[in-house]
């Protein structure tokens, strides 16, 4: 069981305090009718889902209910860090080493 | 750590009578009207409370606080809200109803709540309250002391929670 | 066959040898040494006899004082097998305890379980008896059953599979036998911090307590022994700090012991390393006590986290690979000393050593020394430092060095071992030496399951012959054997060094520690494929996983077969896949693996270790969830009265909900056809409790209302209601409910029962994430109101005289209304509406007078027969009237288009949740499955919900599904059944007959209609 830094709380709480929810930087289009089909397919549907390092949203529901976002490594399962919704996402790819 | 809990004497479980409960939302920049509308000085951490009189609150979330207050308050406290409420918007909700308390006492109340919550306790500090899970179900834990502990916990929730509490109150009693 | 005929097991001279070392048990008993309590006689059962032990015996040292070694049958071959370790590592001596009723356990590892007055014990996987099986036929079969045996074997013909294989694949397949009584013991759990966990408590373990605790840290020990101390327990004789070993251990114990920050628990095994320096142990409680104390749980699952974790796990024997290596009597040689010293039992009179490594010198030394005779030690090195072959002479003990084993004697015990030596890679003349045991080493694998559970690296070590720690993933510091140290002297030392480094980590300065040790037992030695022999190979028995009856010819022929990777080999021969997850094989396994592949074992690679680290009960990991507290049951303010009046429940997510009411006498048929009737005729009272309530609060509530839902909500003003429906952003129905504006900024949201956690999720993510910029604030009241729901033509009648501060009429207080006011002397939220087509009203009270204002409002219906009905009635009066009930007729693929209910969308709005999707291509396609009413051709068939749709019940198998059936009732207003359905393109096919073929190859016919079935203008809900 991982342990998660809500940005909010300035705490790191067990991750069952905490909810996934999916893939973070996807903003919905200010005007979803002006989108094309294929536009709003790949709003919809379309993901990343990298090998590495994974921008992604969670929500401390069962703590102060806020939404943030987190990098994550997807082999690893480990957080290198978690941060504001609305922040943009740091420059990590440079500074964080992969392990095997 | 090494002493076993050997009694009932060294850990008691209690419901708590109702009181005035209210959720409040506010933006933090509105946080003075509050204090003033409320009559303490509303913590501005995240899990920091503050009391004064019978009357207490804790930040649960950055813009959201739980009161407490005698229940011949609450109509008073609503409507010195509202007055408030035209010039400076928030969310007040009565939810004295939607939970029970439970008092948790006693020199093993911190071991005893370790069956089932999964926080570092040691580093909760007394005063201080924060939302998080007991067992399966979503509490507010409030530590008033070292060996002092309140659960906030929803009504249909509350069963769970207390038959889950005495189960651990008869495991401390037999010693192992 | 008779099965009297089949020659199998051991019969006739080994059972009167049995027996005649029954007869010698005090001979094998020393009482002069080990640490059970020789003055505590203990008596307990194996296979229906009793025996006796000491208070501290295990099951295993018990019957090996009693000279039983021939404890089970193996798994495949049904080979007679005895107890080869001395513990939790142990592949043979699996056996069933029993408790009590209830409490029957497979697979306990004889070596683990401590024996009381009264265990009773039995053997496993023998049938008629241990000493006669018929299964032992497999032995002779055993070609059939060699690497691979399930994918050649079970091929052909087909028609077998049913019949033949997949019953003996089935009966085979399972270790023991499982209990059936539901298990009467409570479990428990806690979890726990520290700031660094040990795991074991051998020398290594207790060093790195010792530093760790002295500075202050919170510490915890664990081990999976009842007691501490690790290969101390086994090795009395050296010096500590000028101290016996066992002086020492005392002295160190009782300091942990005496230190508030320390907690020592034994009998609990490190079963899982997870994430961030999460442990789950499993504690044993009770399975050692005669007397369990009441309440006591008999295991306790902790979840530790710690900041450092110090694996001291030690190391594990490795078996020699040799023909007949599995005939009980055969034992690995800690295993024989560690019998010796911690339990004072011989495990033979005549043993002989089987080694590749020093440490077994000693353990023959010291048998030696206890009054055995110890009858060779045959080493498969020809270099032995001096200082061992001189002991050995001076114990007058044959040395045979450079020697392989090409054969073991005897059949439920051993009775002798041929040797020969090996020349020059030749194999020379054999001789055969008798004995009662074989003590075999060949050599140590460090204990690193847990580290490997972290995803750490581990290298081979080519020095050390061995896998050692190598990148770590954790905050984890490995000490002793498990880095492939050697000895007590360099295990203190590294103990104490890991203690200082998880210290450091930590940011504390541990103070200095050295260990003085004298008499210390290091050693080296070599590891090595199976053994060479003189004979053929492709005959020999030379066993790898004793558990899975894997042999090293298994190995080579997967090899030979095109296995590459150490992975499929495994999966092939399924060596180290049995319950000790090739403790004792794995490493036998690769090295005779990457001997037929040709390459270096590096090259060939490892195998993952998964938690748990041994086989752990379902009941820890389950803990207090079991019985009622299986899961949470929320149960409403008005529970408790439907209890005490007899209705029958139904769970509705966590919920319980009231589902009918029956009077004596009536069935679910017959209570649920009484109470519509009822509701229909004058009024009916529901608990509507469990519905979702959210407040939605703030100067832009309006506009956020607009965004989420998909009807308009700016003209609706307070004191008003209005159905509201939620899309997701797919353009797919999540939920509905109706939802009243009680200020201009303030709207009270009722969502569906098992919605209501998912639809405040879904709004706070918009809210927060994207309009930040909406002055809008959501709480949950789902419990903070109960709901009472009243229907019929008589519901105004009823709460007209008991509302106050709001004017009751038709035209004060129409359908479709909200107003705060009090009702039965209660605060309230009172709604008009309807979910049954009646004339309806839904009282919200404070929770807390939710049973009173019912019992108020049962006593005020008495004169309109006022009737309670529960969520069976609700479905039937809501189908009735065509109203959907979501995730029933809805299954997160239904439109609003889809479902019928197009009408709620506001469609001059520019944006709201979903309205984009509502234009993809697959959603305004035609064909899609539209909801519509279904009426049976035979009006008294009830369809079943979940039915498959047909246009031509007549056409070949399968059937082309054109949809299936939501919701079906029979209807009491009606007379008659009721459906609804989703079909393809359902809304053009009005009129039509589909067909729903049924579970006993028939079909029914039913007639393809709108939904609303019951007053489709909606003149009842216009009572004045």
């Amino acid at each position: 069981m991982l342990l998660i830094h809500c940005p909010y709380c300035v705490d790191t709480l067990p991750e069952l305090e905490f909810a996934y929810a999916g893939e973070a930087h996807i903003a919905r289009p200010a005007n979803p009718m002006s989108q094309s089909d294929e536009e709003w397919r790949d709003f919809l549907f379309i993901r990343s889902n990298p090998r590495g390092l994974h921008a992604e949203r969670w929500r401390h529901i069962h703590g102060c209910g806020r939404f943030f976002n987190a990098l994550r490594d997807t082999v690893s399962d480990k957080f290198s860090v978690t941060y504001k919704a609305g922040r943009p996402r740091p420059d990590l790819e440079k500074a964080v080493q992969v392990p095997k | 750590m090494n002493a076993p809990v050997k009694s009932f004497a060294a850990v008691s479980v209690a419901v708590l009578p109702p009181v005035a409960r209210l959720n409040l939302r506010i933006a933090p920049a509105d946080l003075d009207t509050a204090s003033a509308t409320f009559g303490l000085p509303l913590p501005g951490k995240i899990g920091q409370g503050q009391a004064k009189g019978d009357r207490a609150a804790w930040c649960l979330g950055p813009d959201e606080w739980l009161l407490h207050a005698p229940e011949v308050e609450q109509a008073a406290i609503v409507a010195d809200f509202a007055a408030v409420r035209a010039l400076t918007p928030h969310s007040l909700t009565v939810i004295s109803d939607r939970e029970f308390t439970i008092a948790i006492t006693g020199p093993s109340a911190q071991e005893l709540l370790s069956v089932a919550c999964p926080l570092d306790l040691l580093r909760m500090a007394p005063g201080t309250a924060k939302r998080t899970l007991f067992d399966s179900a979503q509490v507010v834990l409030i530590r008033d002391s070292d060996d002092a502990f309140r659960i906030e916990v929803w009504r249909s929730f509350f069963p769970h929670v207390s038959e889950l509490l005495d189960i651990a109150l008869r495991e401390f009693a037999c010693g192992l | 066959m008779s099965p009297l005929r089949v020659q199998a097991g051991g019969l006739g001279a080994d059972q009167i040898q049995q027996i005649q070392l029954g007869g010698k048990m005090s001979d094998l008993r020393i009482s002069s040494r080990g640490r059970v309590d020789h003055a505590r006689p203990v008596r307990f059962s194996f296979d229906g006899k009793s025996y006796e032990g000491r208070q501290g015996d295990t099951v295993a040292s018990a019957l090996l004082a009693n000279g039983v070694h021939l404890v089970g049958r193996s798994f495949k071959y049904h080979r007679p097998r005895g107890i080869v370790t001395a513990g939790s590592e142990e592949p043979n001596a699996l056996i069933g305890t029993s408790r009590g009723p209830g409490q029957f356990e497979p697979n306990t590892r004889a070596t683990m379980q401590e024996v009381y007055d009264g265990l009773t014990t039995e053997s496993q996987n023998k049938w008629p008896s241990l000493k006669f099986d018929v299964g032992a036929i497999n032995d002779r079969l055993y070609m059939l059953f060699s690497a691979g045996f399930y994918y050649k074997t079970f091929m052909w013909p087909k028609s077998f599979w049913d019949k033949v294989y997949e019953p003996f694949i089935r009966r085979a397949a399972g270790l023991g036998r499982s209990p059936t009584e539901l298990d009467p013991d409570h479990y428990a759990s806690r979890y726990l911090h520290c700031d660094v966990l040990i795991v074991g408590s051998g020398p290594a373990g207790l060093a790195a307590a010792l530093t760790s605790a002295r500075t202050g840290a919170s510490v915890v020990v664990v081990d999976e022994q009842s007691e501490m101390g690790g290969t101390l327990l086994s090795e009395p004789s050296p010096m500590i700090e000028d101290k016996s070993a066992w002086v020492w251990l005392a002295s160190a114990l009782d300091e942990l012991a005496g230190l508030p920050n320390v907690r020592l628990m034994n009998r609990t095994t490190a079963i899982g390393y997870y994430h961030q320096n999460m442990v789950g142990l499993c504690q044993k409680l009770t399975d050692h006590l005669s007397e369990v104390p009441a309440d006591a749980p008999r295991e306790r699952l902790w979840r530790v986290r710690a900041g450092q974790v110090i694996l001291a796990q030690g190391a594990i024997e490795r078996p020699m690979v040799f023909d007949g290596n599995d005939r009980p009597g055969v034992m690995m040689a800690g295993a024989a000393q560690t019998f010796l010293n911690r339990f004072g039992v011989k495990v033979g009179d005549r043993p002989v050593i089987l080694t590749s490594h020093d440490s077994a010198w000693h353990t023959a030394f010291d048998l030696a020394d206890a009054g055995c005779k110890v009858a060779a030690i045959v080493d498969t090195r020809t270099d032995i430092p001096p200082a061992l072959m001189q002991a050995a002479m001076s114990r007058q003990i044959e040395v045979l060095t450079g020697h392989t084993a090409t054969a073991t004697g005897g059949r439920s015990r051993v009775k002798s071992i041929r040797v020969n030596p090996v020349r020059g890679g030749t194999v020379g003349t054999a001789r055969t030496i008798s004995c009662d045991a074989v003590l075999m080493c060949g050599g140590w694998t460090p204990s690193l399951h847990l580290f490997s559970h972290t995803k750490g690296s581990l290298e081979w070590d080519a020095k050390a012959k061995a896998y050692l720690p190598g990148h770590k993933t954790e905050a984890v510091h490995i000490a002793g054997a498990g880095r492939g140290l050697w000895g007590i002297a360099a295990a203190l030392e590294d103990g104490a060094k890991a203690g200082a480094d998880a210290l450091r980590d930590l940011g504390r300065k541990a103070g200095p520690a050295t260990y003085a040790v004298t008499g210390d037992r290091t050693g080296t030695g070599i590891t090595q494929k199976e053994l060479p022999t003189d004979r053929n190979p492709s005959s020999a028995r030379a066993f790898v996983d004793f558990q899975n009856d894997v042999t090293a010819k298994d190995i080579r022929l997967a090899v030979r077969e095109g296995m590459r990777s150490i992975e499929h080999v495994k999966r092939y021969t399924t060596n180290g896949m049995a319950t000790d997850q090739g403790k004792l094989s794995n490493m036998n396994g690769l090295t005779i693996a990457s001997d037929a592949l040709g390459k270096d074992i590096p090259q060939v690679g490892l195998t993952t270790f998964r938690p748990p680290y041994t086989p752990t009960t379902f009941g820890a990991l389950a803990g207090y969830h079991k019985g009622s507290h299986f899961e949470v049951t929320r149960k409403t303010p008005i529970d408790s009265w439907a209890t005490e009046n007899g209705a029958a429940f139904e769970p509705v997510a966590l919920w319980r909900r009231a589902w009918y009411f029956p009077k004596s006498g009536e069935d679910m048929h017959k209570a649920v056809s009484r109470e519509c009737r009822a509701t229909r005729a004058s009024l009916g009272i529901f608990d509507a409790s469990t519905l979702g309530k959210i407040e939605v609060s703030g100067p832009d509530a309006v506009e956020f209302m607009n965004r989420m839902y998909t009807n308009p909500w700016a003209k609706l003003s307070p004191g008003k209601c209005r159905y509201g429906l939620l899309l997701g952003e797919d353009g797919f129905i999540r939920d509905d409910g109706v939802i009243g504006r009680i200020r201009d900024d303030l709207f009270h949201v009722t969502t569906t029962t098992g919605g209501a956690a998912r639809v405040l999720n879904m709004m706070e993510d918009y809210l927060q994430t994207e309009w930040p910029d909406l002055q809008v604030w959501l709480t949950s009241t789902t419990e903070e109101w109960a709901t009472i729901a009243i229907n019929g033509p008589n519901a105004r009648k009823l709460l007209a005289p008991l509302v106050e501060r709001q004017d009751m009429s038709d035209a004060a207080f129409p359908h479709m209304s909200v107003a705060e006011c009090t009702v039965a002397g209660f605060p309230s939220r009172l709604f008009r509406i309807s979910f049954t087509g009646e004339l309806g009203f839904e009282v919200n009270v404070p929770a807390r007078h939710g049973r009173a204002l019912w019992e108020k409002l049962m006593a005020a219906g008495k004169p309109y027969d006022i009737c309670p009905y529960g969520t069976e009635t609700m479905h039937v009066l809501r189908a009735e009237k065509g109203y959907i009930i979501i995730g029933q007729d809805t299954d997160g693929t239904v439109t609003p288009e889809d479902a019928g209910i197009g009408w709620a969308i506001g469609k001059s709005k520019p944006d709201f949740v979903g309205k984009r999707s509502l234009a993809r291509p697959d959603i305004v396609a035609k064909g899609r499955k539209q909801l519509v009413g279904l009426l049976t051709e035979n009006p008294k068939d009830v369809l079943v919900e979940g039915a498959q749709i047909v246009l031509d019940p007549k056409q070949a198998k399968p059937m082309k599904m054109i949809g299936h059936v939501t919701s079906a009732y029979w209807s009491e207003a009606l007379g008659r059944s009721i459906a609804m359905a989703v079909v393809e393109g359902g809304f053009d096919r009005m009129g039509d007959t589909l067909h729903i073929p049924t579970a006993d190859g028939g079909s029914q016919a039913a007639k393809v209609t709108g939904c609303v079935f019951y007053d489709p203008a909606g003149d009842r809900l216009k009572v004045e």
